[in-house]
């Protein structure tokens, strides 16, 4: 019993890796840019399907495909934030909760028109292995998708903490007006933020997709669960959206082990709903609007 | 209103009245049928999104309440759906309160995607318990043949009707609630919220209200359409693209408009249409491709809608023509 549960831990673990590359990139755009990307979801299955085709055409390992699918979405990203999302800037809610939602449809039914619905698996040589640890199970491919999440995830915090640009990011984030007053030139730093939030999402794509089916709603997946971490880990913060993302995934992980298979979901509406019935603030309590 | 106004809303009704008898084609009906419906379901969310600006997506709950209440009533204790479907706005209205509760503790996209998540959890509760409600398989409704006392007819022509007294119903509302103080209060939250409670008004408690409301008419629409398909499951009845059209002809349209909702509808269900008879039935992904295009051109270019667009041809044509157009100002 209690080895269960440690394994289902581990596993939640694991998977909440990669849900907080997802999470803390809505949380980056949320408290830079002062929008929710409903689109997230969306980058982490183009991320995938990058991640495939440059697996089965050139034979690039899916992981080291991290190095391709990080760029291109990064530049996907700083193109977006350029075209689109600086258009809808401003005080009304409406525009940007619908610009974002609506290019989610729109990558959502190209995929399905052009990689229609199957689904795309990766065969790796450590696709199958794992680590046996007294009676633990440690799958080799979910172990290194959570080390590299976690790395990028620190180097992610590193960058926003240590450099010029990054500290631009979070000024512009606690107060946006006076960081313009300050010399910050806005546009760069929106653009850098949302080009790193769909890198991360890149990220995220190209580290499932050893283990993990691509397929065109795949992203909905991820982004209904960082939506979720994102809240209880207050809005804006990204240790806040990296710890909740790892609360969500045990608490999924449990739910599968306890409740059943298909319970995932259930779980993760149930942790929202909680969240805001008791913390609607986030676990952090700090009060924050939108 | 004005005279010019009175003769086009006239002209229109006996228009609309009158569709049936030379539209006789089954597919052109059914397109007709779901124009009204999706006008009527749009003006419901329209209530709330528009005037209130609260962006739900997620009146497919209420659309599905309606439609699994006068369904199980119907099958289990044989009561006419025309009760079933007040009863389903009942029980949706009621739902609505603890889910609003919830729901409005967030503002602006927080509270979109708190609506998302109750109406996916209520569409995966009528998925687990299949003793309760048929779960996934769904069930068919039972064809009585003509029979307009239990909702069903034998032609497209008097679900046509119906439809067309749904509608109606949410124009009377909408225009009412339009020109009452509770419309004001509405516009008022929806610019600012913090402002509109600073000069008094009871935001939380009109924005209960008026979700009530919404969700009381999206379920007769929810009702009506399982008859009208004699079939329901839940991804018919919660279906995500019924809360993502109800938002999308309103937008399109012109949001926080009497009219709006219907305008929008007529563009995105012909298009939707003509797409079909153009590429046949194996549209996957097409459809929606295509709405998301004119909801990103909508916003990027006219963020008030094809009303908003009406409106500037008329103001042009006012400015060349003083004095022809002076008393039918809006």
């Amino acid at each position: 019993m209690f080895e269960t549960i440690v394994q289902a831990v581990i596993n939640g673990l694991l998977i909440g890796g990669i849900y907080a590359l997802v999470s803390i990139g809505v949380t980056l755009i949320f408290g830079v840019v002062k929008i929710v990307n409903f689109a997230q979801g969306e980058f982490v299955m183009l991320g995938m399907y990058l991640s495939f085709y440059l697996a089965t055409r050139f034979g690039l390992d899916p992981i080291l495909s991290l190095v391709v699918t990080m760029p291109v979405l990064f530049v996907v990203g700083v193109v977006i934030q350029h075209v689109l999302i600086r258009r809808v800037l401003g005080p009304n809610d409406m525009p940007q909760i619908f610009l974002t939602f609506a290019l989610s449809l729109l990558l959502l039914n190209l995929a399905l028109m052009l990689f229609t619905a199957n689904y795309r698996t990766v065969h790796t040589s450590y696709s199958d292995t794992a680590f046996h640890l007294g009676g633990l199970y440690i799958p080799v491919a979910k172990l290194i998708a959570f080390i590299v999440a976690m790395g990028l995830s620190s180097a992610l915090w590193l960058f926003l903490h240590t450099t010029d640009l990054g500290r631009a990011m979070r000024a512009a984030s606690q107060n946006r007006d006076v960081a313009i007053l300050m010399g910050i030139n806005p546009n760069r730093v929106f653009a850098v933020a949302f080009g790193a939030a769909l890198a991360l999402a890149g990220a995220a794509g190209s580290l499932l997709m050893p283990f993990y089916s691509a397929y065109p709603f795949v992203g909905q997946v991820f982004v209904l669960m960082a939506f979720v971490a994102v809240v209880l880990g207050t809005l804006g913060n990204v240790i806040g959206a990296l710890v909740a993302s790892l609360m969500m995934g045990v608490a999924e992980s449990l739910g599968i082990q306890f409740v059943g298979a298909d319970s995932g979901l259930i779980v993760v509406f149930a942790m929202l709903l909680l969240t805001l019935a008791f913390k609607p603030n986030g676990l952090g309590g700090r009060r924050l609007r939108s | 209103m004005s005279g010019i106004r009175t003769i086009l809303l006239a002209a229109l009704a006996v228009v609309m009245l009158a569709l049936p008898q030379f539209v006789t084609n089954s597919f052109a009906l059914d397109i007709l049928i779901r124009i009204l419906l999706f006008s009527f379901v749009g003006i419901a969310w329209n209530l709330m999104g528009g005037y209130a600006k609260q962006l739900s997506l997620g009146h497919a709950a209420y659309f599905g309440l309606g439609a699994y209440t006068s369904t199980l009533m119907q099958i289990d204790f044989d009561i006419s759906p025309w009760i079933g479907m007040v009863a389903g706005g009942v029980v949706a209205a009621l739902a609505s309160l603890p889910i609003g509760w919830l729901c409005f503790r967030l503002r602006g996209p927080y509270f979109t995607i708190a609506t998302i998540a109750t109406a996916q959890a209520l569409m995966l509760i009528f998925l687990k318990f299949r003793d309760f409600a048929w779960g996934a398989e769904g069930t068919t409704i039972p064809n009585l043949g003509s029979s307009p006392l239990m909702l069903q007819f034998e032609g497209k022509a008097a679900y046509y009707y119906v439809a067309l007294g749904l509608l109606v119903i949410g124009l009377l509302v909408t225009f009412l609630i339009e020109r009452s103080f509770i419309g004001y209060y509405l516009v008022a939250i929806g610019e600012d919220e913090d402002a509109a409670e600073a000069i008094g008004v009871n935001a939380p408690r009109i924005k209960r209200d008026i979700y009530m409301i919404s969700a009381f008419l999206t379920a007769l629409a929810g009702t009506f359409y399982v008859q009208y398909i004699y079939f329901i499951d839940p991804a018919t009845a919660f279906n995500f693209n019924i809360s993502i059209e109800a938002a999308l002809v309103s937008i399109v349209g012109g949001i926080g408009t009497l009219w709006g909702p219907v305008i929008g509808t007529v563009l995105l269900e012909t298009t939707s249409a003509l797409l079909q008879s153009w590429l046949g039935s194996s549209t996957g992904g097409v459809q929606l491709t295509v709405y998301s295009l004119i909801l990103m051109a909508v916003i990027l270019w006219r963020p008030t809608g094809l009303m908003g667009v009406l409106h500037e041809i008329l103001e042009r044509y006012r400015k060349r023509y003083p004095g022809a157009t002076a008393k039918a100002a809006p």
